[in-house]
């Protein structure tokens, strides 16, 4: 399979402070999901999600186990959205130079919200971690589909 | 540790902070989208909007399960809920509650038009958890069922129709903060309803007309359930609708005889519930205010609840009113003047002069009373006379006759000093004449 090449915008908005909705298959073939705080891209179009492993824990144990993953990128101002999907990730530890990345992440995306009529405390609320819980996941993208709300979304992004 | 129930999520169900939907398909490959609302069904179930035949439609048909997050937005804990599909509505009361639920959201996010409601997909909800984080206290809020009893008590002391329209206006803004709100009753079955009180509007719009189906009150009408909206769209509101309903029947040049609705320029949250008798809806209490997601579940439940006690005082009132008094009535003041009434029979509309007074049954009335008043001299009348005259034409189930005389006494006090209709005890009514009446039927009219 081709590995698809994100388009600059897209790339731009994954690591925007965007929402970060992940999930993957558990062991008895539900359904399983959780919520990203950032989004860094590596070298080869790696994806690499920073997590709490405790609020996350059961998308994190799927994943971990091998299952394969989804991750939804929405851009809170406008809804514009893509996801990228791949057969499997591998989770690690957090490094250090993660930690500004998710603080200035985090900050745009609670004023992403706050235009939208949040009030400070549900910014804040919205996204729960703590910064010692932090992992990371990564993959790189096989699939990658329109996911902005409309006739549109679900459609395969080729390029 | 305790069980959490559907019920206790529902603040977390009112899409004030977006919701995330994961599925799967047969092989395991997961699909994760932001969702527009989480519906609550019952104790049990939730329901999800269907929008599109997209992949989450397509792993659900084939897989029966989902999870989704939703997030309470006052004490900012967030759940996980495990849900398996049970069926797809396409009509009824849940549908158009989610559907106009899912325009105000559309509108509010500028997705109008890009939103639209194909289904209600019903789901068992078999798993809830609380995510690990901090939860904040939410901030103390009035006892809604402590307003409720005190709503109740007062319409329980109203002696008649139009105090019991009246007082529940007013008991809203008094025990639950919601300064704008009308009631309406229906004209026949199935509606149109009409306005007979409201409060806190610069206008009364007494006699205002909704037609069944449009806007909040019309699909609460239509459904005989409750309909709210926390985001606000052109879609449900009233002029557009009714503007709409004209040109499409190509009645705009009807405008005259349209008693201008007194609703908020710039609503964002309103709710209507019917309010049923026998089966049958008889009447609509409305609210609105101008803050977003100003109505929640426990504000339907609570306002639900003064919407079936004012249907109850409202049939235990009819019968009473039925009761003939037998007192002796003074004498009306001379008139003075001279006023022309018009009659249109093509629509019983009402004119004084060239100004439009009303229509329908309660113009038919009116017409009768003037007619007997020119005939004989007659100022008082009885209730039960109206709803044995066949003339009227009244429907079937005539119990709104009180509401259509609320209706006319209403609309005269406001736009005619010439006359007037006032009470003369149960199921008595005086129509008093400030002036010379001089009465024209329209050509044509019967």
């Amino acid at each position: 399979m081709a590995k698809p090449i994100l388009a600059p915008a897209l790339v731009a908005l994954a690591q925007s402070g965007c929402g970060i909705a992940i999930a993957s298959c558990g062991s008895d073939g539900a359904p399983v999901l959780g919520l990203g705080v950032a989004c860094r891209l590596r070298p080869g179009g790696v994806f690499r999600f920073l997590v709490d492993r405790c609020v996350n824990a059961e998308v994190i144990e799927a994943l971990a186990s091998g299952g394969p993953v989804a991750v939804t990128l929405t851009v809170t101002r406008d809804h514009t959205s893509f996801q990228i999907k791949a057969s499997k990730a591998h989770t690690g530890p957090r490094c250090n130079d993660d930690l500004p990345e998710v603080d200035r992440q985090q900050a745009l995306f609670r004023d992403g919200l706050s235009e939208l009529g949040y009030s400070e405390a549900q910014g804040v609320g919205y996204s729960v971690y703590e910064t010692a819980n932090l992992v990371a996941v990564e993959f790189a993208p096989e699939q990658v589909f329109s996911q902005t709300p409309g006739p549109g979304a679900g459609q395969e992004i080729t390029k | 540790m305790s069980v959490i129930t559907v019920d206790a999520l529902r603040p977390a169900l009112e899409g004030v902070i977006a919701s995330i939907m994961a599925t799967c398909d047969p092989n395991g490959v997961p699909n994760v989208s932001m969702i527009s609302q989480v519906h609550y069904v019952d104790p049990e179930r939730v329901a999800l909007s269907y929008q599109f035949f997209n992949k989450t439609r397509s792993n659900l048909l084939a897989t029966r399960r989902a999870a989704v997050q939703v997030t309470d937005p006052e004490t900012l804990a967030h759940y996980r809920l495990d849900l398996e599909y049970e069926e797809t509505r396409t009509s009824g009361a849940l549908f158009e509650s989610m559907k106009a639920k899912l325009a105000g959201i559309a509108s509010h996010h500028g997705m109008a038009g890009v939103f639209r409601l194909l289904g209600s997909d019903v789901f068992r909800v078999t798993r809830i958890r609380q995510v690990p984080g901090p939860v904040m206290t939410p901030p103390p809020r009035e006892s809604l069922l402590a307003a409720t009893r005190r709503t109740f008590a007062t319409l329980d002391q109203c002696q008649d129709l139009e105090d019991l329209f009246d007082q529940v206006t007013i008991c809203l803004e008094r025990d639950f903060g919601i300064r704008w709100a009308i009631v309406l009753v229906a004209e026949g079955q199935g509606g149109p309803f009409y306005a007979v009180a409201s409060n806190g509007y610069a206008a009364s719009g007494i006699g205002a007309e909704v037609g069944s189906g449009e806007g909040v009150i019309g699909v609460a009408a239509a459904v005989g359930m409750p309909i709210r909206i926390g985001h606000m769209t052109t879609e449900y509101r009233y002029g557009e609708a009714v503007r709409e309903a004209a040109r499409i029947n190509g009645i705009v040049g009807d405008e005259p005889c349209r008693i201008a609705f007194p609703g908020l320029a710039a609503p964002r949250s309103q709710i209507a519930l019917p309010i049923v008798d026998d089966n049958r809806v008889v009447a609509v209490l409305f609210a609105e205010d101008d803050a977003i997601m100003r109505f929640g579940y426990e504000e339907e439940d609570a306002l639900a609840l003064v919407a079936g006690h004012l249907g109850a005082r409202m049939a235990l009132l009819r019968l009473t009113e039925d009761q003939e008094a037998l007192e002796k009535l003074p004498d009306p003041d001379p008139a003075e003047g001279t006023v022309r009434i018009r009659y249109f029979a093509v629509d019983q509309s009402v004119f004084l002069g060239h100004d439009y007074l009303i229509k329908g049954v309660a113009g038919a009335i009116l017409w009768r009373l003037l007619r007997e008043h020119r005939d004989t001299g007659r100022t008082e009348f009885t209730t039960r006379e109206l709803r044995l005259d066949p003339a009227l034409r009244l429907p079937a189930h005539a119990e709104n006759l009180d509401a259509r005389l609320i209706l006319l006494r209403k609309r005269l006090e406001e736009r005619c000093a010439c006359l007037r209709i006032e009470k003369a005890g149960r199921g008595r009514f005086r129509l008093l004449t400030g002036s010379r009446i001089v009465l024209e039927e329209a050509p044509g009219s019967a």
